[in-house]
This record gives structure tokens, sequence and C-alpha cells, in this order.
């Protein structure tokens, strides 16, 4: 396992710095144009399994090679380097641009947008490649979103892993990030002791 | 309770005017919008809904994305006939107002009525629907009215094109005597794919079904649960209430063959007192009178030890007339009462009932056959009271006993 690093990977483990994965939250990952619903979460595992697809990766739907992956994080981050491995034969990404803390974007919207960075890539299956970001335009990232255009001829886009190197800080962007209020009471979230089977309800 | 934002594309074109749907397709249609809005508004509060129309001069749209269900039914009103429908215009101005939405978190849903001819090819709106899976748009097609040559296949390809993991549905309704909004309750277009709308639908489905309701008491449980679980409750008070006097009744009846017997295994107390004294009455009579009248005055005394003893909670003309109507009823409520009420209180209330001569005799009166001027009818009378007596004399006896 060869790393771009000017020393042998014994001596210091990679693995503790692709360590943002833990620092996503999951379940509001969301990308669009993609073939299977919720695949996009394999995306982002250890650095140990970037390799281990078993399987699940993330594709795009036929015919059409681009992708837009929405990644939350559960606290800011800083983003020092991306590193992404696609699939074979052309599925990998050519080009991706990157917008930071916006949510809600479509394919228009990346289309006609000023990315806040772009790279052109290289197929990469062995993960040893990684791109560096302008780091002081990314100091607070509460929310990061990929735009892939284009891959490398194939009909399909494959995403097998995406490592994100950096820190965490213990900030937030948003002081509140979900509310859920009611306009209306609903009746099931309410539970009576009635109906829990017993008491009387009386009337004062 | 999928929080939604849908936008629904109304044809109003010249095809409209057609009465096969009744009254007419527009209005069939303007129906079925109002209760999907109310379908979709109800399952999740959040939710948005919009309209707008793809004829006319051009597509137009009436009301953005909003929950307020009121603007929604208003905006229906003075909507105009006529043109030719615009089905790719009508997708892309309907997709656009969705991007456009308020709440980013909200899914995107498009809900088509397509009730006039589609001319534009297959390609083109598999084109329209790819688009709209990319952006993960789900669609759902009403095709009712005109059946072109061709149009169903086409509106199919659409839906295939756009499908995504079953979040998209189609709908053909034919034209008939039932109200389009009544077969689109059925569908999933209105249920929302199993959850969610289901509890609206239900009842909708319910009042259109023609006052039956799916609900045991006509009431929602989501909606009121205490009120439903309070009239389940009463019901099956009433119930056990019934049940229990239907079995008392059956009781009584077999207990009162026996009276004649002195049966110590008699399961009430009570009943085992009253017994042995209408058994130890029978006696006596038996040596006095014949045997039809014997028989006719034990029934009679029999009831009368029954009926007074339920003399402090209701009158005995009330008894009687409620016995008239109702014998299992007046016995089993005879009975109840009994089970409630102490021995002696029984015993001392029969007593005086006994003891009040005008009462029996009244009794002995409405009897045939019975002369109160009898002699012997008399006599018995007489061997009552006495009896009565000294079991007041002993009820006093042990009732200073019991105080202590």
């Amino acid at each position: 396992m060869a790393c771009l690093h000017d020393h042998s990977c014994e001596d210091h483990d990679c693995s503790s710095d692709w360590s943002l994965y833990k620092h996503i939250d999951t379940s509001k990952v969301s990308a669009l144009n993609e073939a299977i619903p919720g695949s996009v979460r394999s995306v982002f595992k250890a650095w140990e399994q970037r390799l281990n697809s078993s399987g699940e990766l993330l594709e795009s739907n036929e015919g059409d090679p681009e992708l837009l992956i929405f990644i939350p994080f559960t606290s800011d981050v800083k983003i020092k380097s991306i590193s992404i491995i696609g699939g074979a034969d052309g599925t990998s990404p050519s080009k991706m641009r990157a917008f930071i803390n916006r949510d809600g974007i479509d394919f228009s919207d990346a289309q006609s947008m000023q990315a806040i960075q772009e790279w052109d890539l290289v197929e990469n299956l062995q993960g040893v490649l990684e791109y560096q970001t302008r780091y002081s335009k990314f100091q607070s990232v509460a929310s990061i979103t990929l735009h892939i255009p284009d891959n490398f001829g194939g009909d399909t886009t494959q995403i097998q892993y995406i490592g994100l190197k950096g820190e965490a800080t213990q900030l937030k962007r948003d002081a509140v990030t979900n509310i859920v209020y009611e306009l209306m009471p609903n009746p099931s979230d309410h539970k009576t002791r009635a109906e829990t089977g017993g008491g009387f309800s009386h009337v004062e | 309770m999928v929080l939604e934002a849908t936008m629904i594309c109304i044809d109003n074109s010249e095809w409209m005017r057609n009465g096969d749907y009744p009254p007419s397709r527009f209005q069939a249609q303007a129906d079925a919008v109002n209760l999907i809005c109310g379908a979709k508004t109800q399952s999740n509060p959040e939710n948005t809904v919009g309209v707008l129309t793809m004829a006319g001069k051009g597509v137009r749209v009436l009301v953005t994305p909003t929950s307020d269900l009121g603007k929604i039914l208003a905006c229906m009103h003075g909507l105009e006939i006529g043109g030719e429908m615009n089905l790719p215009a009508g997708i892309q101005v309907a997709q656009l107002a969705l991007k456009h939405r308020q709440n980013k978190k909200q899914q995107q849903r498009i809900i088509i009525f397509a009730g006039s001819p589609i001319r534009h090819d297959k390609k083109l709106l598999e084109m329209i629907g790819k688009k709209l899976k990319k952006n993960s748009v789900a669609l759902d097609i009403v095709d009712f009215g005109e059946e072109d040559d061709g149009k169903p296949e086409k509106l199919e390809a659409l839906l295939s094109a756009v499908n995504n993991n079953e979040t998209s549905h189609i709908a053909h309704v034919p034209p008939g005597s039932n109200a389009l909004s009544d077969v689109l309750i059925s569908t999933p277009i209105f249920t929302g794919d199993g959850e969610g709308g289901s509890g609206f639908a239900a009842a909708a489905a319910a009042a259109a079904a023609g006052g039956v309701s799916g609900f045991d008491f006509g009431v929602d449980p989501n909606l009121d649960p205490e009120l439903a679980l309070a009239l389940r409750v009463s019901m099956e008070e009433e119930r056990a209430r019934q049940e229990a006097a239907a079995k008392k009744a059956a009781e009584d009846a077999s207990k009162q063959e026996k009276g004649g017997d002195h049966d110590s295994s008699s399961q009430n107390a009570t009943m085992t007192e009253h017994a042995t004294v209408a058994a130890s009455e029978a006696d006596n009579k038996t040596n006095d009178l014949t045997d039809e009248e014997n028989s006719l005055l034990q029934q009679a005394l029999a009831m009368s030890m029954d009926e007074p003893a339920s003399g402090h909670d209701m009158r005995d003309t009330d008894m009687t007339e409620a016995a008239a109507d109702d014998p299992e009823l007046a016995l089993a409520l005879q009975l109840s009462v009994q089970d409630n009420t102490k021995d002696s209180e029984n015993q001392t209330d029969m007593s005086k009932l006994l003891a009040d001569q005008s009462f029996v005799s009244s009794i002995l009166a409405s009897l045939p056959g019975v002369d109160p001027n009898d002699p012997s009818v008399k006599d018995l009378l007489a061997s009552m009271q006495s009896q009565s007596e000294p079991q007041e004399k002993d009820e006093n006896d042990k009732s200073p006993n019991e105080k202590k």
C-alpha cells in the first residue's frame, strides 16, 4: 500500500489523517443522479477499507455521468485534501468541482454557479492520489457539495471511495441545525394515559 | 408522513368541456384536485401544494407551493377552459416552481392531470422524465378524458423514465359513472405510498362509500383517540352488562324451577333464603288450597318475595310495568339489586311489604281464581304475617349483634 508521502507507511499511520469521515452526518448525506438511492453512504469509510468495495459503490444513472454529492458535517471542519477512487473502464470521474456551505444545489445550479475550487482528476484506482485544497478557503466547512460533471468515457460514473483529510473543530456554523415545530398537533405524538391503558381522564 | 412539496398541473383545455365524467371533465378534475390538496396537507402539516394550468394562453402558475388550503381552493374558481395542453412546458415550469420552494428539505413531486390528447412524441417525454429523475422529482400521472391512440403508451414511457424506486405512479381512469375523485382515492397517488395520507384517505373513502364508516364509531382514532376510546369502553361495558343480565336471567329461570326443593346448594345466599321461605309457604299452602290455586299462589308468592327486595331502589309499580315489558330484564334487575343489598335489608323490606295487607291482597286479587274473601286465603295471609313477624324479630336480634 504505497503512499505518495515520502516516508514508509509503517512509521506513520495514514489512516488517522483520513479520519474526517467520522464527522460526516451520514443520515443527511444525499446524492443526485445516483442509480440506487442511498448508495452514496457506502462511499465514506475508513482509509483501510477504501479498496474494499464489497459490491457497494456509488453509480450514476445509465448514460449520464453527472453526479452531485452533498456532504454535511456534524461540526465545522477544515479540509486539507480530498482523495477519490473511481471505477474501471472509464467510469472514473475526470473532473471535480466543490461548493461549500450551500445546501439544496441541483444540477442547473451547479452548472451555472462558480465553484470554490475545481480539480482535474486522473484515474486513481489504488487510492494513492490526493488532491489538495486551497486551505484558506476551506477553513470552516459545515457542508461540502461535490459536482462530478464528466468521466473518462464510460457509460456511468462509479465512485468507490471519497476520503477527506483535515481537522475537525468543535464549533458548529449554525447554532440551531434542525428544528421540528408543530403547526398542528399530531395525536400520535402525544400518547395519553388513556391510550397506554390506565387511568381516568377527568375534567376539572 | 413524507415532507413533500407538490405541484399540481391542471388541464384546462377545450377537451375538458366533455361530460363523460360527471358533471363535466373539468369539474371532476377540480374535485379531485381539492381532495388531493386536502390529503397532502393533512398527512403532514408542513407539506405545501401549488397549482398551475397547462392550457389556456400558456402555462400559468396559479399559486406557488403553499400550505394554505384556502388559497388553493380559491384559485380553482374562475378558471377558464380553452386552448391546448402543453405538457412539456407544464412539467418544466412545475419543476422550476418546486426548485424555488422555501423549505429545501421537502421532497419534490409533480401531479399531472392529462385529459387531452398528447401531441408530443415519446422521445421528448422520456427525456423530460430522465431530467426529472436526475433531479429526484417524483411524478404522478392521472390519465383520464381522451383516449387517444398511443396516449397510454406515451404516459407509461414517461412514468418509467421518471420512476425511481417506485415513488412515481400512474392512474388510468376510464369514463363512467364513478366520480374521478372516488377512483383516485384508492390509488397510491392519494394514499402516498401507503403511509401518511392513509388516515385522511380512509376517512374520505368511507364518506364517499355512502356513510359506511371505516371506523367502529364514526370517529377516526387518529383524530380523536380519547373519544374513540371512550366509545369503545362504554360499548364493552354495555355488552358485559347485557351478558351478565342474560346470564342471571337464565340462572333465575333455572332457580325458580328448583324453588320447591329445599336446595341448599344454590349459589346465591339470599336466593337460598328466599327459596326456603317460599318452600315453607308452599308447604303451608298445599295443606290449605287446591292444586290449581296452589301452583298459581306459589308463583305469586315467589314473585312477591323477589319484588319487594328491590323496593328501595324502584317502586314496585314500576317494577310490574317493567316486568310486563321485559320480564327477563326485570328479573335481571331484581337479581342484580338483590346481589348488591344486604340480607337484613332484604328481609326487613320484604317482611314490611308482606305485612302490608293491602299490597298482598291487591296481588292476590289480580290472580285469576283467587277470592281474597276466601277464608283459606285469609288464613294463609295470617300465617304469612306471623311468619314475617318472627323473621323481623330475628333480624332485630341479629342487627344489634352485628353492630357490635
